[in-house]
């Protein structure tokens, strides 16, 4: 916490010295009033939650499709070996090429900044499922098998819970990426929430600045909640995994 | 010569084998570009212009030298951007792994920064630095440091107790176990966050040319949009995604010789 400190002390000493002007960076007191001004007003708190909801529409779009094409390649061989050179691809293209796109086609909406999540995200996480699926151990599938049990009871019982590791690392990585695509959907594409209102503070000249601070730091906040409860999701669903954890997690961090 | 003949028949069933498996790795995305192709070919969408017709413009917005100019400017941002992260991360991340004590107080600044999302800084920086160059690196240094930065500190962690144990047991000195343990066993965990950090960085440098930037291939495609010059702006969406290929694959290829070692040892575990 003392870093913390020492760095908002640091900020204000070099506005008030004038190393930096006032154009440039306000001085925290300026920012921390106009947080407390601004969390006040419902326009905020609308902007955030048109920021959480976009995010989540395309968190879970992503997910649900991403892990579903994921299980079903990491099954099959001949298929996986087929998609493998397409999924590495589109991996490596950077999403954000086709936002001007993406405007042009869906407008500046949130629709716009869930096709966005979507093409950043999806990639990269089906991938790691089907890592996940071909890490599991043959032997536990032919059970299921021979257990007689159905497609999608295997699916529930057997696939997810065998290739979670993966998947749960997978869910991170698209969670994060989520976030910093909802708000370049904003910032750049003009989508609204948080991002949208950052830029308009910026548009709005020398008294908004210290507005627009608070607005970062606030997305900083969502940031840090979103890290936090991506963590505690993992803690909770893999507490039974913890043991295996360290060996069969995948060095990835993004 | 019973042998021989033995031998080239597999030879045979090999080099057929192999010729299948790279037709169902390659028979999808031909198939898919080929559809892309034949798809667009009498195209009157004006979003989905033919991709000949992107094609033939990008050879010529190459050869008059737009594309070029604006290319070598967005890899200026992205080699000086990308370089700074990568240095700043190692070095950081070595240092704070050195002082555990300036971990636990630097900790809760350092998480903010990371969570907070990259993009949102960029107004901030252009208020401080101005919109010229310097703050474009500026933003790709700041927002693609963390994954070298964490997996840097996390990689040195995370070194095997037993192999302290025995470098302890061979009497190395301390500066013997930094470099002989401690960093190669590091080394493909920080590649990992090196690579991590490129592809952020990648995307870092389009986002800064999309807001408050007159130059670069983000701002090319940006601008043809907005004059709904479609065809070029699908010729700079294609050259930004060749770059993100050609940068992965050349890093890919350095990271093979680079942890040559460490592949092979992992090879020679799994066929024990």
């Amino acid at each position: 916490m003392l870093t913390v400190v020492g760095f908002l002390i640091v900020w204000q000493v070099v506005t008030i010295v004038g190393l930096l002007r006032a154009d440039q960076l306000p001085p925290v007191t300026d920012v921390v009033s106009s947080l407390i001004v601004s969390l006040g007003q419902p326009t905020v708190w609308l902007a955030v939650g048109r920021t959480i909801l976009t995010l989540v529409i395309g968190f879970v779009v992503t997910s649900v499709l991403g892990i579903i094409l994921g299980v079903l390649l990491g099954l099959s061989v001949p298929a996986r070996k087929s998609a493998t050179v397409v999924l590495e691809t589109f991996k490596a293209v950077p999403a954000i090429a086709v936002l001007p796109l993406a405007i042009l086609m869906l407008g500046s909406t949130p629709a716009m900044s869930v096709f966005l999540i979507f093409f950043a995200a999806f990639w990269p996480l089906t991938i790691q499922v089907i890592y996940g699926v071909r890490s599991i151990d043959p032997t536990s599938l032919d059970a299921a098998r021979s257990l007689g049990t159905g497609g999608v009871r295997t699916f529930l019982v057997v696939i997810i819970p065998s290739a979670s590791p993966y998947i749960v690392t997978g869910l991170r990585i698209a969670g994060i990426s989520a976030l910093s695509l909802t708000v370049i959907g904003e910032m750049v594409g003009g989508a609204p929430g948080l991002g949208r209102e950052i830029l308009i503070a910026r548009n709005n000249g020398l008294v908004m600045l210290p507005t627009m601070f608070a607005y970062i730091v606030i997305a900083g906040v969502i940031g840090v909640g979103l890290l936090l409860l991506l963590g505690y999701l993992e803690k909770k669903v893999m507490f039974w995994h913890e043991s295996q954890r360290s060996l069969a997690r995948p060095v990835d961090l993004r | 010569m019973t042998s021989t003949s033995a031998s080239l028949r597999s030879l045979g069933r090999t080099g057929w084998s192999t010729l299948l498996n790279l037709l169902l790795y390659i028979w999808l995305p031909v198939g898919l570009l080929l559809l892309w192709v034949a798809g667009s070919a009498g195209s009157r969408s004006p979003f989905f212009p033919p991709l000949t017709k992107i094609l033939i413009q990008l050879e010529s917005l190459w050869s008059d030298g737009t594309i070029p100019e604006q290319l070598v400017y967005s890899l200026s941002s992205l080699g000086m951007g990308y370089g700074a992260a990568a240095l700043i991360g190692l070095i950081g991340g070595v240092a704070l792994w050195w002082f555990p004590a300036a971990d636990r107080a630097a900790r809760p600044l350092l998480f903010f920064l990371y969570a907070l999302p990259a993009i949102a800084v960029l107004p901030a920086l252009i208020a401080i630095f101005g919109t010229g160059q310097p703050r474009q690196v500026a933003f790709i240094a700041l927002g693609a440091l963390w994954p070298t930065l964490f997996n840097t500190m996390d990689g040195l962690r995370s070194v095997d107790s037993v192999k302290l144990d025995t470098a302890t047991a061979m009497h190395l000195s301390r500066w013997q176990t930094q470099k002989w343990v401690v960093f190669p066993a590091a080394l493909p965990q920080i590649v990992a966050g090196l690579r991590a950090s490129l592809q952020i960085a990648i995307i870092l440098m389009i986002v800064s040319e999309l807001v408050g930037s007159d130059r670069g291939i983000g701002y090319f495609i940006l601008q043809s949009q907005s004059n709904f010059a479609i065809t070029n702006m699908w010729t700079g969406i294609l050259v930004l995604a060749m770059l993100g290929l050609v940068l992965n694959v050349v890093f890919v290829l350095i990271e093979s010789r680079v942890l040559r070692w460490h592949y092979r040892s992992r090879a020679l575990e799994r066929t024990r």
